[in-house]
């Protein structure tokens, strides 16, 4: 009977156990679905709804559209061409990624509005006041900018990767043949590419869908406000599970269109010689050109944010008391660390089992486990907390002991509500390694009389270790600057920096949240850093 | 891989002692489920702990997400107290039967009966009014005299406020709803989104930001914004908040919306009496005057003068309504926003 649902092995036992594990709290949620549609859903659908959709729909088009076009375009140019800089580029380019969006729109609305630097320098230098308007990004259109320039990286990382693996030999080919550059790229790089930037825009898509802080801060209704709100002011947690209900569809069908477009295609390589791109040497007009671009987005996205956060804790910096900064900083780290690193244990165990159990219930794993992204942060706290006092409940008749909340008041719960929150990201990185490494190997040590964990330690493993750190530093990046899980699942006397930087900033405190956000921009960016240096090591 | 396991291991030792510090816990203590983020309160509670010996554990958050906790926690719940920054979360909280009656002269001595809810559940611990700013170039202040008067024409594209998703506008337009009934509460809000400047966006901050570069001459915002404006780090938002002066609306009529912060005790305190004390602490006179100052509100305490700036700009005389009220009609008044387009 087991060997029907796929026990044949340690592998699928363990997914199945941790597929069960991450779909409990989903489940305890969607119970409140079959809840009787209420006078508040009524009054949402005929007042709200239309917004939101509209306000949803034109954020992920646009953003997905503009991060596709600067994410790929770069990653070609630091692949194919050695211009100024590029090297540095390479990785600098991700930086934008340890910016959380949320602090990116406070700083740019304090860097352009009126007692902003840019304005004061008009005014008080040259009397010059011009009209607000072209200083106001609070609207759709700078959401748009702020997701596109904070997010793309996710599209450059991605591609950037694959790029720098799987073109050479095809571009090399191309050129032989007399293909011009322009060619190359829109007949070669772009249908290549597909599969690397399709799932980079995925991650920005859903990025975008669940964000909350920026639209909130800039007062447009999407579907993570309304559902925050319709719980809230509303007080009508039906009613946002409802709209959450929608807002997962929605996610669906976006992950269903990714794996349509990536189709049966599957560009995996037999011989293990990964040949890198030569770079062509640029000179003159183009070599400056292209360093501009790249510098362009790169000071929109990491150099002008962090210089005002820089000039705010300068001003700012006696007014803040008792900061125990060392102990947040800790926390900080401390939480994102062990959560990437069972978020990437479980991803792995998951993968694993789909790519060599074939069958219906493994088929479903992926997209259970990928689940988790699209349910908006508030929807799991609540989730988690309920199982997590189920538990506690059923702990509690078997000690004996009332009154305790043994599990529930610990960070255990908050990582647990990690795992659900960002699985996606740790195993879309595993799977795709997986996928890169093809499974040639594997079936060759298996043929070998090894076995399936054996074959994993000693040939899947090294060859994915690029892959692997990847989803390591995506994920901790993410944890880093994760808010609403952790603000509502946190222990007693537990913050770090993300939540200590919103209470300032949802304080209108934004000077004094400066300093916060710096330092954890700064983790981030020696996250970044070490990723790619430990890849260069590897190389 | 190296650089991952030694990483990982230091942390996750770091983590399980971090995690049994927390089981472990003091003998006496007492644990707060606050949305307020000051510095200065920590500094006021470690005052506490040295005085009392009982140590003070603190969940921060949003006020929905605390009260939403202590629900889902029930009988179990960790939380013996509970504060918000606005009544109308409180009411919810006592309305969803987490919080429970205290009976105590103290309290009642340092509390105003119209701070406090009706019957005992939650005290108010920090005023603040709902005020008219404006220009003081372009608005002379007798052209200013109620809320319900910004509806007049003469306020056409001149009104500055944030958005209806904001729980100080649903404060504002549930006292309304007390005070003159919804249909004067929908044309009330109908009337100012025509007069709106610009679509809402940002915080009350924004608004008069938004008055010194002209979108706008007049804004509804908290007192207290702009005494932080005033003591900003920033000097042009200090030029800026200059450019603007007070007006207490309806003062003739109905008085000025004003909120509090409170704090409620749970119903399943397990530290009644250590929460009972704190509670006392921050309505005495020693911690209102500095539990007020952090963020430039009014004490509750009627023996504790206000700061010297809230005192320049002189007495006011607030609406009458209980403020549980505003908590009762929250829902209606977020109901009307979304129907007369209130964004």
């Amino acid at each position: 009977m087991f060997k029907k649902i796929g026990f044949t092995n340690k592998w699928s036992v363990i997914s199945f156990f941790l597929i069960i594990l991450i779909l409990m709290p989903s489940v305890f949620i969607l119970i409140g679905f079959f809840n009787p549609i209420s006078d508040t859903w009524l009054h949402i659908r005929r007042y709200l709804l239309k917004d939101y959709i509209y306000n949803s729909v034109i954020l992920v088009f646009f953003t997905g559209l503009f991060s596709i076009i600067i994410g790929v375009s770069l990653a070609w140019f630091v692949n194919a061409y050695d211009f100024k800089y590029s090297n540095f580029f390479k990785w600098g380019l991700i930086l934008p990624l340890a910016v959380p969006p949320y602090i990116g729109s406070y700083t740019y609305v304090g860097l352009l509005n009126y007692t902003g630097v840019i304005q004061t320098f008009l005014r008080n230098n040259f009397e010059l006041v011009l009209n607000q308007s072209y200083f106001n990004i609070m609207s759709l259109s700078g959401a748009i900018f702020i997701y596109t320039i904070f997010l793309y990286p996710y599209v450059f990382l991605i591609t950037h990767a694959f790029l720098q693996k799987q073109s050479a030999s095809l571009v090399e080919v191309s050129k032989t043949l007399g293909k011009s550059p322009i060619s190359i790229f829109f007949r070669i790089i772009l249908p290549i590419s597909r599969g690397a930037y399709v799932a980079g825009t995925t991650l920005v898509v859903l990025e975008v869908l669940n964000d909350y802080g920026v639209v909130k801060y800039f007062g447009i209704s999407t579907f993570s406000t309304s559902i925050f709100q319709t719980w809230f002011s509303l007080g009508d947690i039906n009613s946002a599970i409802r709209l959450s209900v929608y807002l997962m569809a929605f996610v669906i069908i976006v992950l269903f269109l990714e794996k349509l477009s990536r189709g049966g295609k599957q560009y995996s390589y037999s011989n293990t010689k990964i040949k890198p791109l030569k770079a062509k040497k640029l000179t003159g007009w183009k070599n400056w050109s292209m360093f501009i671009y790249a510098f362009t987005v790169l000071s929109l996205g990491f150099i002008i944010p962090v210089l005002q956060l820089i000039y705010w804790s300068i001003i700012s910096y006696g007014k803040i008391l008792n900061m125990n900064i060392i102990q947040t900083v800790l926390n900080s780290i401390g939480v994102s660390l062990v959560g990437s690193f069972i978020i990437l244990v479980a991803a792995v165990i998951i993968a694993n089992t789909v790519r060599i159990k074939k069958n219906i219930l493994t088929k479903n794993y992926a997209r259970i486990a990928v689940l988790g992204y699209s349910i908006p942060g508030a929807v799991i706290a609540v989730g988690v907390m309920i199982f997590f006092l189920k538990m506690d409940n059923f702990i509690q008749l078997i000690s004996g002991q009332n009154n305790m909340l043994l599990l529930s008041s610990s960070i255990f719960m908050l990582i647990f509500a990690y795992l659900i929150r960002f699985l996606a990201i740790g195993y879309n990185s595993v799977e795709s390694g997986f996928n890169k490494i093809g499974t040639d190997f594997h079936e060759a040590s298996r043929t070998l009389g090894n076995g399936i964990t054996k074959t994993f330690f000693k040939v899947d493993l090294p060859m994915m270790k690029p892959a692997l750190m990847s989803g390591f530093l995506l994920v901790s990046i993410e944890i880093l600057k994760e808010l609403p899980l952790t603000l509502i699942l946190r222990p007693f006397n537990f913050n770090t920096l993300a939540t200590r930087a919103f209470e300032y900033a949802n304080d209108e405190m934004i000077h004094e949240s400066a300093i916060l956000s710096l330092i954890l921009i700064f983790i981030s960016v020696i996250l970044v850093y070490s990723l790619t240096y430990i890849k260069k090591k590897g190389r | 891989m190296r650089f991952l396991n030694k990483g990982s291991i230091l942390l996750i030792v770091i983590l399980v002692f971090s995690f049994t510090t927390l089981i472990m816990g003091a003998e006496e203590e007492v644990n707060l489920y606050t949305n307020r983020h000051y510095d200065t309160d920590k500094l006021l509670l470690d005052k506490f702990e040295e005085k009392t010996n009982i140590k003070v554990n603190v969940l921060k958050g949003g006020s929905d997400e605390l009260i939403e906790k202590i629900d889902r926690e029930g009988e179990d719940t960790s939380a013996d107290l509970l504060i918000t920054a606005d009544a109308g979360r409180l009411h919810r909280a006592k309305n969803k039967g987490l919080l429970q009656q205290v009976e105590n002269d103290t309290l009642f001595n340092n509390v105003p009966e119209n701070l406090r809810d009706t019957e005992n559940y939650w005290f108010g611990l920090t005023v603040r009014g709902r005020v008219i700013v404006y220009s003081k170039d372009r608005v002379d202040p007798s052209e200013l005299s109620t809320y319900g008067d910004l509806t007049d024409d003469k306020w056409e594209n001149r009104i500055l406020v944030r958005s209806s998703s904001n729980i100080y506008n649903q404060s504002l337009l549930a006292s309304f709803i007390e005070i003159h009934g919804e249909e004067w509460a929908t044309e009330w809000a109908a009337g100012v989104v025509d007069n709106m400047a610009r679509k809402p966006q940002g915080n009350d901050r924004a608004q008069a930001t938004a008055i010194a570069s002209g979108v706008g001459d007049i804004a509804i915002m908290n007192t207290y914004y702009l005494g932080k404006m005033l003591n900003s780090s920033n000097p042009e938002e200090v030029k800026v908040a200059k450019q603007l002066e007070i007006f207490f609306p309806s003062q003739e009529t109905t008085g000025t919306h004003i909120n509090v912060s409170g704090i409620g005790l749970t119903k399943h305190t397990k530290n009644k009496e250590n929460a009972i004390k704190l509670m006392e602490y921050l309505s005495s006179v020693e911690a209102q005057e500095m539990f007020a100052k952090a963020n430039y509100e009014y004490p509750v305490n009627p023996n504790v003068e206000p700061s010297n700036l809230l005192s320049s700009w002189g007495e006011f005389k607030p609406q009458s309504i209980n403020l549980s009220k505003l908590g009762e009609y929250n829902k209606k008044a977020y109901m009307i926003f979304n129907r007369v387009g209130w964004k």
